[in-house]
């Protein structure tokens, strides 16, 4: 089962951002490369209480659709990595739209609204 | 005698907030002490199902230090 989710990792802030794109290129090649994924670096930041002695990180969302199966590797590479102080993975929770229409259902709708303004007219 | 304080309304509702963004550490804040705790709904005035997704989201930001766990005591 496929499900949409959302990682967030908090590096360790002296690593080049090289380094970090070439882990989070790892890790992402772990679930297969999703094609919805989606990469949003907050670059470095204070963090709101030291870790160990870091004061900042360097902090990265990223959002994919994966199979469940996957995960559990996944995760693993990231709590062996030393250059990761943090990670959180949820189920992406967002605001769920109507669910787009097939062609089929379109052109149905489109023919029922052309006849209820035929009937206003009459 | 009315001893009934007029109900507050939920901010979250009020602005159709449906999910709690753990990362968005301003509004989290507003929902937290000066120390750092999470404030009750009673003072806040957040309704029972969005307190519930304030406090989960509230520890998911302190796990990742994007909001402290304590703050203004200093040791």
């Amino acid at each position: 089962m496929t499900r949409q989710y959302e990682a967030v990792y908090v590096f360790d802030s002296t690593l080049e951002d090289a380094a970090i794109n070439d882990k989070l290129g790892r890790f992402h090649g772990l679930l297969g490369n999703p094609g919805d994924l989606q990469v949003n670096h907050w670059g470095r930041r204070q963090l709101a209480y030291p870790i160990g002695r870091r004061e900042s990180g360097y902090y990265a969302v990223a959002r994919f659709t994966a199979e469940a199966t996957t995960l559990p590797e996944y995760e693993r590479a990231i709590k062996l990595d030393d250059g990761i102080v943090r990670h959180l993975i949820t189920l992406y929770e967002h605001e769920l739209g109507a669910p787009p229409m097939s062609e089929e259902e379109l052109a149905l709708a489109n023919r029922r609204r052309e006849m209820e303004d035929d009937e206003d007219e009459e | 005698m009315n001893m009934r304080r007029p109900q507050k309304t939920c901010p979250f509702c009020e602005t159709r907030v449906h999910f709690i963004d753990y990362k968005d550490d301003r509004t989290l804040g507003r929902f937290i002490t000066d120390h750092g705790k999470i404030l009750p709904s009673r003072l806040s005035g957040v309704c029972a199902r969005h307190q519930r997704q304030l406090s989960t989201a509230i520890k998911r930001a302190r796990y990742l230090a994007i909001i402290p766990y304590i703050r203004g005591m200093q040791a």
